[in-house]
């Protein structure tokens, strides 16, 4: 079903590629159609290994620009009916080796078309012997006096005799495992395959045949490069090929038929690596894949014979093994990757909107991994491993009237007792400066850790940033709409029929709107009620935030009411009510803001802009009322500390008194840390406050997850069958996954870890847990209650917006992290600060002690306003800089875009015009070589008997139908679908083919054409 | 003891679910609360109810004029579930395009939808309809006649469906339907779906047009038909009867026979 929507979407597309598929079907028209008709013609034993030697012959053409224009060549040759009379001593010369005999015969053949077709003629020829080839054959294979006769007379008697032992004896051995061997023997390399010659004969032969081969090569080469004699080598590896294929042959092992074949193999590796960017139908990439493939494990083991083989069919095996090991180890790579194949699955199944928010999950986990590994690494392993143990001090002790009820469950859920006076908090740490037998600054570790997770996490996320900046292109929006939606909209990751469905309809619908909004622009009537609509939307919404910001604040009033009666004369429900009040809202307020938000009429991703840019408000809003109660409480708190302060000395003094009247030595011993009066340590106050916040709110984000779309999914699946009405489709229905909502969660949650990691160290190993459940636990609520949303629509890759909310929210919850780290005095009897006037005096009580002497001053100078004033501009002015230059480019980038799309209008209309003139010139031609056809049919036909009626039909038709291709445009489209279509049932791959149409600038239809054309015509003229 | 604080937490909740369904509200306000109380001030059936107001409203003899009526009454008054003006458009199209001779209607109600389509018929052909509560069957012949057709065209059927239809054949002398209309109890259309194509009364070609199959909803109905592959089917999307929000849907289904 996907597929089909997906079909239907594609449908256009496909129009255009049908387009292009016959323009060059037309340009390789005459090769494909003579391949069909001597199929038809002759018996085709072969099929597959017919393909493959076919694209072996094709792929020759590579080097030569194109076909036709061969083929071309081949007509004047025919014409020229001397011209192989020319040609026939150096044949004869070329004939002295055995393995030359094969080119010979090549030659002998470019009377054909089309080299399959001469390919099969031969092989039949050879079956029957009475065709064209005849003498040929004969004087090779029959008779060495023939050759003889013919001799050259470079080639000496005793050679050619060697020469023509060597192939009956590898006739022989062909004869006796031909149909095993046979490939083997064609696919060794040169050398290989002549050490083996050598090991077979005598080492004398050996240097003569060397010599040969070398001169055959010479000639070869010469071929080449004279252009007239191209075709004759290549026509000679088809030979080879052939004789490969049928496996009559001894000479199948020359070694240019092994590189031949070596290089087929070796396209089509080629082809099938490229094979994803082409842009083929579906179908037809699979059946190339396929056959590739087959011809490549067919030939690739067999390329090498003898030790040579061995060693060769070695390295393919290992090649293979490492291959495959590779792609295993990219699997495993994926695997590796955490939740990739869980996120994918979403992905198909919501879309990627829906998965960006799990992306952005996983990409918050490990940053809260660095930052869990650094605060555990850094402060609380070394404070549990070398600090004071636990009872030794007072700030590690329980006090005594907290002892009872320090392990009850309740004050340990609420981070008191035990968890209190444990590394968990900032007033567990000592202000010792250095511990344990490392001498681990402790003081100093605990400041720099949570300056460093601060600046981590904003290197990461500007880092991020950066990067997804590049990603989101320069493209204008505005500009091509209708094509954007029409190329652009499938998200092609969707692999549910549901989703796959809702998108379909969301495409459409969005079509219907598009066309809408165009002709309303136009109308503009209701503008007036949609303008009225947002603004009463934006109201209703204000109206909202200044509500929940009135109930916090409120209720943040009586919590401090319910402080200083003390907390434990309210019930639980008073004690958390600030933290219920906050989650709750931030639950049902973004459902509110929703449900405005309809009113507006937005597109889906600017209403969840808009949608996130509220939630962000109320969350801000939220918290920070909730930080400015905090700050009161811990004014409280510090005007409770002076008091405490005071007592203690009272209580010290009074304590000394009554010892020192008894005795001086005793007093130590007799008070136990548990007793020792202490004061209030707003600092594990903010902490225990933060933690309370993040599992209050966890555990509300789980209980929706559970209620909200669990209990409601199951509820509907199951009340369904007795209910009396479609609770599916309709009223409850199932609920859709609320990514704004979740994503705002992800990140106030981060900013909360961000401000409360100083005073509780185990802030970021929550949130790791945290996270690592809810991973699973939204993976599973997501795949199993909830329903794809009923707009599809693809977020932006590079969710550049979430970052941008994250480094706010980052910087708005280093604020007050900051403001309380410099502005308050730590306290003075908990915490690794405790006893210094400002936290960050440790730096400096480091640097004056753990440093040289000069390196403070150094310090002291650099940190003079007057130095860093300076810089402090220099670093404005160079923002101010990058910031034009990088807005010069981005203009510069713009201009060059437009030239470029004028550029290639221009290409468009060059192509067309060459493309007419191209014409022009060809129907010159064509009243030029009207007459010269003749002749060369008649020599086709002479050629063999048995195809003569097929092939004259052939040509005869071949001629006038390409001229007529190329005069009348529709027509010969038609034809080349028809031409095109059997071609593709039969697949031919022609890598080079496809090379060119895919070449840029060239557009269906006219340009393509050009250039064969171009090409073609000179040619002709030429023979 | 929950603090009020808290309580006003839930404020925003009832709000969205208060405008999110407030159709269902609305619906819920229209169709049974007024209508319970209508029952208990007047001591008249609903239907008779709108019986009363048409008569007084519309004029007789003119099917379009009782159409009004119902459909200002159940707009303007009380609810009735009658297929209403949008979608009844629909099924006029339908009837034009098909101009069936032999029609069935499933569930009459108070014959708001017979009228319809006894006016949408081609000359010569015939309504079939089938009601099972004597009271409404009753309201409906009324209606009937007032809209002035007359027993050769409607022949009002007084049983349950799963009764009658298979005694179509044998005791009406149908051979086959052209339309059938399916607006009675959601919960029967399946099954009456199954046995008419039992009934071997569902030629090719044989339209069917069901009422309501997403609000109240039809799922077996519209998983039989997607899952039997006999029918070319769609589903026309509209809103439900006399109500702006509330997604409804009108399946349109073209028996093919066994391919």
């Amino acid at each position: 079903m996907r597929m089909q929507k997906r079909r239907d979407f594609l449908k256009l597309c496909n129009f255009i590629y049908a387009q292009s598929t016959e323009s060059w079907g037309e340009f390789f028209l005459g090769g494909r159609r003579i391949t069909r008709m001597s199929r038809s013609s002759l018996i085709t034993s072969e099929n597959d290994i017919d393909i493959g030697l076919e694209l072996t012959g094709d792929e020759d053409d590579v080097s030569t620009l194109q076909e036709g224009q061969e083929r071309k060549r081949h007509r004047g040759r025919r014409k020229a009916g001397e011209r192989e009379k020319k040609k026939r001593p150096r044949r004869n010369r070329e004939a002295s080796a055995a393995g030359e005999a094969k080119e010979e015969e090549s030659q002998a053949q470019p009377q054909k078309g089309k080299r399959g077709r001469r390919r099969r003629e031969r092989t039949e020829a050879e079956e029957a012997e009475g065709n064209q080839r005849g003498e040929e054959k004969h004087a090779k294979i029959k008779s060495g006096k023939a050759e003889k006769t013919r001799k050259n007379v470079r080639n000496e008697k005793t050679q050619k005799k060697d020469q023509e032992e060597e192939e009956e004896e590898e006739e022989e051995e062909e004869a006796g495992s031909r149909n095993s061997k046979r490939k083997k023997r064609r696919a060794s390399a040169k050398e290989e395959e002549k050490e083996e010659v050598e090991s077979k004969h005598k080492v004398k032969e050996q240097t003569q045949e060397v010599k040969e081969k070398k001169k055959k090569k010479k000639k070869k080469h010469k071929k080449v490069e004279t252009s007239s004699e191209q075709d004759t080598s290549e026509e000679e590896d088809k030979d080879e090929a052939d004789n490969e294929e049928i496996g009559v042959r001894p000479e199948s092992l020359t070694p240019e038929e092994l590189e031949k074949l070596k290089e087929a193999v070796d396209e089509r590796k080629k082809l099938i690596q490229g094979l994803r960017g082409k842009p083929w139908p579906m179908k037809k990439k699979l059946v190339t894949l396929r056959e590739s493939q087959e011809f490549v494990e067919k030939y690739e083991g067999a390329l090498g014979k003898g030790k040579g083989r061995k060693l060769y069919a070695y390295k393919v095996m290992m090649n293979k093994k490492w291959m495959k090991f590779q792609r295993d180890f990219e699997n495993f790579k994926t695997a590796c990757i955490p939740w990739e194949m869980k996120i994918k699955e979403i992905e198909s199944h919501f879309g990627s909107s829906v998965a960006s928010y799990f992306l952005f999950l996983r990409w918050m986990y490990g940053i809260n991994m660095i930052l869990f590994g650094l605060t555990f690494g850094l402060v609380m392993v070394p404070e549990a491993l070398m600090g004071r143990p636990y009872g030794s001090i007072p700030r590690k002790t329980v006090p005594r009237a907290e002892e009872a009820s320090a392990m009850d469950f309740a004050v340990l859920w609420d981070f008191g007792g035990y968890a209190q006076y444990s590394v968990l908090f900032y007033g567990y740490y000592n202000n010792q400066r250095a511990i344990g037998w490392l001498k681990f600054r402790m003081p100093l570790s605990y400041f720099l850790v949570g300056v460093g997770t601060v600046a981590y996490s904003y290197m990461v996320v500007i880092r991020t940033m950066a990067r997804n900046a590049n990603d989101s292109g320069v493209g204008d929006d505005n500009s091509f709409n209708f094509s954007w939606k029409m190329f652009t909209s499938w998200d092609y990751l969707i692999g549910n029929p549901e989703t796959a469905d809702n998108k379909f309809a969301s495409i459409t619908t969005s079509f219907k709107e598009a066309i809408l909004e165009e002709q309303e622009s136009r109308k503009d009537d209701n503008i007036h009620l949609t303008r009225f609509l947002r603004v009463l939307a934006n109201f209703l919404v204000l109206c909202c935030l200044a509500g929940s910001g009135y109930l916090i604040y409120f209720v943040v009033r009586r919590s401090q009411k319910f402080a200083l009666d003390g907390l434990d004369t309210h019930s639980w429900w008073e004690r958390n009510e600030v933290n219920m009040v906050m989650s709750l809202l931030g639950m049902f307020c973004p459902m509110l803001f929703d449900v405005i938000s309809t009113l507006e009429n937005y597109h889906p991703r600017v209403a969840l802009q808009w949608q996130l840019g509220r939630i962000f408000a109320l969350f801000l809003g939220n918290l920070y009322t909730f930080i400015i109660a905090l700050m009161d409480e811990i004014n409280l708190k510090r005007e409770e500390e002076k008091i405490v302060k005071f007592n203690i000395t009272m209580w010290e003094a009074s304590l000394y008194n009554g010892t020192v009247s008894e005795n001086s030595t005793a007093l130590p011993i007799t008070i136990q840390p548990a007793d020792v009066p202490r004061g209030p340590c707003w600092e594990t106050m903010v902490g225990q406050e933060f933690v309370r916040l993040i599992i209050s709110d966890t555990m509300t984000t789980y209980i929706t997850l559970l209620i909200g779309d669990f209990l409601r999914a199951v509820l509907v699946r199951f009340l369904n069958y007795c209910w009396c009405w479609d609770l599916e489709a309709g009223f409850p229905s199932y609920s859709e996954f609320d990514v704004s909502g979740n994503v705002l969660g992800l990140i106030f949650n981060q900013g909360m870890i961000w401000m409360g990691a100083f005073y509780a160290p185990c802030l970021p190993a929550l949130n790791v847990l945290r996270l690592h459940v809810s991973m699973y636990l939204q993976c599973w609520a997501v795949m199993c209650c909830n329903v794809p949303q009923e707009r599809v629509f693809k977020a932006s890759g590079s969710n550049n917006f979430y970052m941008a909310m994250l480094l706010v929210i980052l910087f708005l919850s280093t604020l007050p992290a900051i403001y309380t780290i410099v502005t308050i005095p730590p306290s003075f009897d908990c915490g690794p600060f405790s006893g210094k006037k400002r936290m960050f005096d440790v730096i400096q009580e480091t640097l004056e002690s753990d440093f040289p002497a000069w390196f403070s001053k150094v310090f002291s100078y650099a940190s003079n306003p007057g130095l860093v004033l300076p810089f402090m501009l220099l670093m404005v002015l160079a923002i101010y800089y990058l910031q034009s230059t990088s807005k010069s480019y981005k203009e510069a980038n713009v201009e060059l875009k437009k030239k470029l799309q004028t550029q290639n209008e221009e290409n468009k209309k060059k192509n067309k015009r060459a493309a007419l003139k191209a014409q022009m010139d060809l129907e010159e031609a064509k009243k030029a070589t009207s007459h010269g056809d003749g002749p060369e049919h008649q020599k086709n036909n002479n050629a063999s008997l048995k195809d003569q009626e097929v092939d004259w039909e052939d040509n005869q038709g071949n001629g006038p139908r390409l001229y007529r291709g190329r005069n009348e445009r529709n027509p010969s489209a038609l034809r080349i679908k028809e031409c095109h279509l059997p071609a593709t049932n039969a697949p031919v791959p022609r890598s080079h083919h496809h090379g060119s149409h895919g070449a840029p600038g060239y557009l269906p239809g006219l340009p393509l054409q050009s250039e064969p054309r171009m090409y073609r015509v000179p040619s002709m003229q030429r023979h | 003891m929950v603090s009020p604080a808290i309580a006003l937490a839930f404020l925003p909740l009832l709000l969205t679910l208060l405008i999110r369904y407030r159709y269902y509200f609305v619906l819920f306000y229209r169709a049974v609360l007024v209508r319970i109380w209508k029952d208990c001030v007047t001591g008249l059936s609903r239907e008779e109810r709108v019986f009363q107001y048409v008569l007084t409203h519309a004029t007789p003899g003119d099917p379009d004029s009782i159409l009004d009526a119902f459909d200002d009454w159940c707009s303007k008054v009380e609810y009735i579930s009658n297929i209403g003006p949008k979608k009844g458009k629909i099924l006029d199209r339908l009837l034009m395009e098909q101009s069936p001779l032999t029609v069935l209607e499933l569930g009459a109600h108070c014959g708001y939808s017979t009228v319809r389509i006894a006016r949408a018929l081609p000359l010569g052909a015939r309504l079939y309809s089938l009601e099972m509560d004597q009271r409404n069957a009753a309201i409906t012949e009324k209606v009937i006649r007032l809209a002035g057709f007359d027993d050769d065209t409607v022949e009002l059927i007084v049983d349950p469906s799963d009764e009658v239809i298979p005694r179509l054949r044998s005791e009406y002398g149908l051979e086959r339907l052209d339309f059938v209309f399916m607006d009675h109890w959601k919960k029967c259309y399946a099954p009456d779906l199954q046995m008419l194509e039992g009934s071997g009364l569902l030629g090719k070609g044989t339209m069917i047009v069901a009422d309501n199959v997403l609000f109240p909803g039809a799922p077996k109905f519209l998983r039989h038909i997607r899952k039997s592959g006999l029918y070319k089917w769609k589903v026309h999307r509209a809103t439900l009867e006399y109500s702006k929000g509330i997604r409804d849907g009108m399946a349109e289904l073209v028996y093919e026979g066994i391919k």
